[in-house]
């Protein structure tokens, strides 16, 4: 029985890695190749022509460079925002607290996507249309993460905060002092799942971007692709163009990255 | 924290304001004015004239959108139990020891993190006949004989096969992490116990794991529903909706309504349709979810 899962387990591998292989090898054929079989696209010549060709000649590194931009301020002012909410729900005895946890828990029920529409009348109105802003500033709440990070100050026992409250410390100073540091690894993996969001985020920006200099990648690679007829060499190098730094990205995190998603799913 | 309470009041006022700001403008505010847009021929330029209650008349006689409905419907149908089992397949494999346990784990998570585009457009170079991978490794194998193509997007049910099998490879990795993670926590004493007993693999399987990943699963599976009901983007760039808009689900129909037809309002009542699907599915998801006594 042994060797069958092992057999299972490399064939279901080969069909994970199978495209993005696929994707490396087609990317450094030289364009217009004849392709007879399989075999072909994984037998050189190869070259990087067209990735010289497909970087200098096309907006792509400047998509990329707007969706890393995007997903930076929206992962770190997510971040803050949600923490400093979760922070109040957690450990200030205001009054309408529960009414404002459940404020807070009713956003969970607002599917984005049903209200894109009045969204990009609203942000129209704002005009925040085509803008780094618009790209921005209304991804920015999110009650998934309020709620995450709540829980986790909820873990954290009283008697730490009352020991710095006797030396005459304020609630921004518990906050900064001693919340934010011991909840380091549940604001890191927010923070990563925040930025792999923001970096797929595709409606959004589909509605409100229509000037090409503002495009993020998942925009801008239908319109580059969309141009190339017939040949496969130059997609390919967009495509591997493209998920290059995300995937050198998980490589660096995959740990905060598991562990937030098992956090999400638990609590979420 | 002791505090008196206007000052209590007056701090988490503070605290709140960065994210009840940005969630009042761009969540809140945007839903009661999505319902004022429902009441009127709203175009792209502003609102045009009152209709009252027609767009909601209009909305619920209209072929096209319980067709897109349906769409949606069956991209649901598609993927829930598919990536069930595929998640749970993928973490088994995952959990076992040996020396290419990381590497699954790895692998199998990687194409989560690639853009919805880039998943989309090599998924679709994948398919292509003559020239696209399937056919060329179904030739090699000689499954295929060398002079037939399958045409895969020209169909309609190939065409979901398709949408389908993209969708699974793409975003299987956050489902198939929970899983995981909750298999790792099962005690490993209940397996021991159980094999002193005399159990097999097989039962083990039916017997402990499965009925410990019930809860995970449960939320995986409402959380999937909810998810492919949103779908747009992957059959968007696959199929555009077609072969002759066999495939094209409610968001794609909302976005063509309101940009393309220039019908913001009538676009907006589809999607409060949408709307109501998905909040009672939320609704049912976090009732089920307090059900089992989660603490949140």
């Amino acid at each position: 029985m042994k060797w069958f899962y092992r057999l299972v387990s490399l064939f279901m591998a080969v069909l994970f890695a199978g495209p993005l292989v696929w994707m490396l090898f087609v990317s450094v054929k030289e364009e217009g190749m004849k392709i007879i079989t399989v075999v072909d696209w994984f037998t050189p010549p190869y070259s990087l022509t067209v990735y010289q060709e497909i970087l200098s000649g096309t907006k792509l590194t400047n998509w990329i460079g707007n969706s890393l931009l995007v997903a930076v301020f929206v992962t770190v002012l997510t971040v803050a925002a949600a923490a400093l909410a979760g922070f109040a729900l957690s450990k200030i005895p205001f009054r309408y607290r529960t009414l404002m946890f459940f404020v807070v828990l009713a956003g969970l029920l607002i599917p984005g996507e049903a209200t894109i529409i009045p969204l990009y009348q609203v942000a129209k109105d704002m005009n925040l249309l085509n803008s780094y802003q618009g790209l921005i500033i209304p991804a920015l709440a999110s009650p998934v993460a309020v709620i995450v990070l709540k829980s986790f100050f909820d873990g954290i026992p009283n008697d730490l905060l009352e020991s710095v409250q006797i030396d005459g410390g304020g609630s921004w100073r518990i906050f900064m002092r001693i919340m934010l540091p011991l909840c380091r690894p549940a604001l890191a993996s927010m923070a990563i799942l925040t930025f792999i969001g923001s970096w797929n985020n595709f409606l959004w920006p589909f509605l409100s971007i229509t000037d090409d200099n503002l495009f993020t990648l998942p925009m801008g690679i239908p319109t580059l692709i969309s141009q190339y007829s017939e040949d496969y060499v130059k997609p390919m190098v967009v495509n591997a163009i493209a998920s290059i730094p995300i995937i050198v990205l998980f490589v660096i995190f995959e740990r905060q990255i598991v562990k937030g998603i098992s956090m999400s799913g638990i609590k979420g | 924290m002791k505090m008196k309470n206007w000052r209590a009041d007056a701090q988490a006022l503070l605290f709140l304001l960065p994210f009840l700001i940005v969630y009042g403008l761009f969540t809140i505010w945007p839903m009661f004015k999505g319902v004022e847009m429902t009441f009127y021929k709203w175009t792209l330029i502003r609102k045009m004239e009152f209709l009252g209650w027609d767009n909601y008349s209009k909305v619920l006689q209209d072929r096209e959108v319980w067709e897109a409905l349906g769409h949606s419907l069956i991209f649901v149908v598609l993927t829930t139990p598919t990536m069930l089992v595929l998640s749970i397949s993928l973490a088994l494999i995952a959990n076992r020891k040996s020396v290419l346990q990381k590497f699954y784990r790895s692998i199998f998570f990687i194409p989560s993190v690639l853009s919805v585009a880039v998943a989309s457009y090599l998924g679709l170079f994948v398919f292509q006949p003559y020239t696209g991978l399937v056919n060329s490794v179904l030739h090699l194998i000689h499954l295929l004989p060398g002079d037939t193509e399958i045409f895969w997007l020209t169909e309609t049910r190939l065409a979901w096969i398709v949408i389908t099998l993209i969708t699974l490879w793409w975003t299987v990795g956050f489902n198939f992490i929970l899983h995981l993670s909750a298999i790792q926590e099962i005690p490993d004493e209940i397996y021991e116990a159980a094999r002193l007993d005399g159990a097999g693999d097989r039962q083990m399987f039916w017997r402990i794991t499965l009925p410990y990943l019930a809860p995970i699963t449960k939320t995986i599976t409402m959380l999937q529903i909810i998810a492919s009901f949103k779908v747009f983007m992957q059959i968007y760039i696959v199929t555009g909706g077609g072969p002759l808009d066999s495939t094209r689900p409610i968001i794609q129909l909302i976005y063509q309504t309101g940009f393309k037809s220039n019908d913001l309002g009538y676009a907006a009542t589809m999607s409060y349709l949408l709307f109501v699907i998905l909040l009672v599915l939320s609704a049912l998801q976090y009732w089920m979810n307090n059900r089992k006594g989660a603490d949140m």
